[in-house]
């Protein structure tokens, strides 16, 4: 009976995960605010400069080696703060795409669908991110490659969304 | 009692094929059994399975052994639709999503490889069938196999949560249902791989078809619920939008 009650609490563990997944689907009317406000504390500049690998050696030439230790710590840190952010940001992308997609103009449809590609890769570049931050954190002797990648997604998931506006802007001009 | 037992049982073992036959049927007229060719065969199969068993346990033509053959056969063919079901979901939800579906195909493979891992382990270590029977044999494999649809169900719901995906939401009932089916077949065959007493067995009979019979529901619901998520903005996008842009510019300049 032991091995069974292993098996069956192992199931009720598969359940409670899947209703808790099913409740968790529930739409979240806040969402789009906290975007908005996700983005608006996102310093996209102070980021760059925390991954900038020119500053790094900088730091590196300039400081004893446990300063830099220190400093490269907190810096990893700091950046994690930021990709967590974009990490955050991700979905929010994705359930507008998502929504662009049920539109009537195939402008939008597929917009929308890009929208949803990026979003998906922006949120796959940022787990990619935090990986490496986490590394340089408990690794700071480490040289570190900056995540240009994650910059250009972002750049590339924003840059849809501002097309969206523009699109809307022609629309409401010539309705 | 015993008639209130088997009233609840031929409830549940009628009534959720009913519904999977309505399930078809909707999935027919939606036009969503050309996305899930498999899926709409796999209800039409448990309706035709269900039929058949039904047939032979009111008309009382065969029964014993022969019975309990041709259930383990049918189950079989069902279990090997379940998997096809399953890696029919994956290539529906991250088809039109390159990166995150060449990292789906790769992580699927390794989660398939240390699912029949775990599975054959616990099949070693556990104590084999109790006995030669059939149902202690089938057993003993349907635990396994339930490991690995369960694991593969997680995965499935899991990833595309973390790469922040959100699945359409008949997509997600379909696989909230495997969900909430494999588990209870994990419980009911862990359960059966014993020497049961007769109130047990009766107790998993109930919980299996009642298992099923959620699974049904939920799929069934999340078949004819609209996604109001989705039609919310379909034609009125967020106001917060014109907002979002003004932030978006700051960072582009």
């Amino acid at each position: 009976m032991n091995d069974a009650s292993i098996y069956i609490a192992a199931a009720i563990a598969v359940a409670t995960l899947c209703i808790y997944l099913a409740a968790r689907r529930k739409p979240n009317p806040a969402g789009a605010e906290t975007a908005r406000n996700l983005i608006s504390s996102l310093d996209i500049e102070a980021f760059r400069n925390l991954v900038d690998p020119e500053e790094e050696s900088f730091l590196r030439s300039n400081l004893t080696a446990d300063q830099f230790r220190t400093i490269k710590r907190e810096r990893a840190w700091a950046a994690l703060a930021y990709v967590r952010i974009l990490f955050r940001i991700a979905p929010e992308f994705t359930h507008f795409g998502n929504a662009l997609q049920s539109s009537s103009d195939p402008r939008l449809v597929d917009l929308g669908q890009q929208m949803v590609g990026s979003a998906v890769n922006l949120r796959l570049y940022a787990l990619q991110a935090s990986t490496r931050l986490l590394v340089a954190a408990t690794f700071p002797r480490l040289a570190q490659r900056p995540p240009l990648f994650l910059f250009e997604q972002y750049t590339h998931t924003a840059g849809l969304l501002l097309r969206y506006g523009a699109l809307d802007h022609a629309r409401k001009q010539y309705s | 009692m015993m008639h209130g037992y088997r009233f609840l049982l031929y409830y549940l073992w009628i009534a959720p094929h009913i519904l999977l036959a309505l399930v078809a049927i909707v999935m027919r007229v939606k036009r969503l059994d050309i996305s899930f060719p498999l899926f709409a065969l796999y209800a039409w199969y448990e309706v035709a399975e269900f039929a058949l068993l039904f047939a032979i346990a009111v008309t009382k033509l065969i029964q014993g052994m022969l019975y309990m053959r041709v259930f383990l056969v049918t189950l079989a063919v069902s279990t090997a639709l379940r998997f096809g079901i399953l890696q029919e979901i994956f290539n529906n939800v991250f088809r039109e999503h390159g990166r995150a579906d060449a990292i789906a195909r790769v992580l699927l493979r390794w989660t398939t490889g240390i699912l029949l891992v775990a599975a054959i382990s616990c099949a070693i270590l556990a104590p084999g069938p109790t006995s030669g029977s059939l149902i202690a044999t089938t057993a003993w494999l349907g635990r396994g196999i339930a490991i690995v649809q369960c694991g593969l169900v997680l995965f499935l719901l899991v990833f595309s949560r973390l790469i922040g995906l959100s699945l359409q939401s008949y997509v997600f009932g379909i696989a909230l249902g495997f969900g909430v089916l494999s588990s209870v077949e994990l419980a009911n065959w862990a359960m059966r791989g014993g020497d049961l007493t007769e109130s047990t067995r009766k107790a998993l009979d109930l919980l299996t078809t009642g298992g099923y019979h959620i699974a049904v529901l939920l799929w069934l619901a999340y078949l004819i619920v609209p996604a109001k998520r989705v039609l919310q903005h379909a034609d009125g996008p967020p106001a917060s939008v014109e907002q979002w842009n003004s932030e978006l510019e700051r960072f582009l300049r």
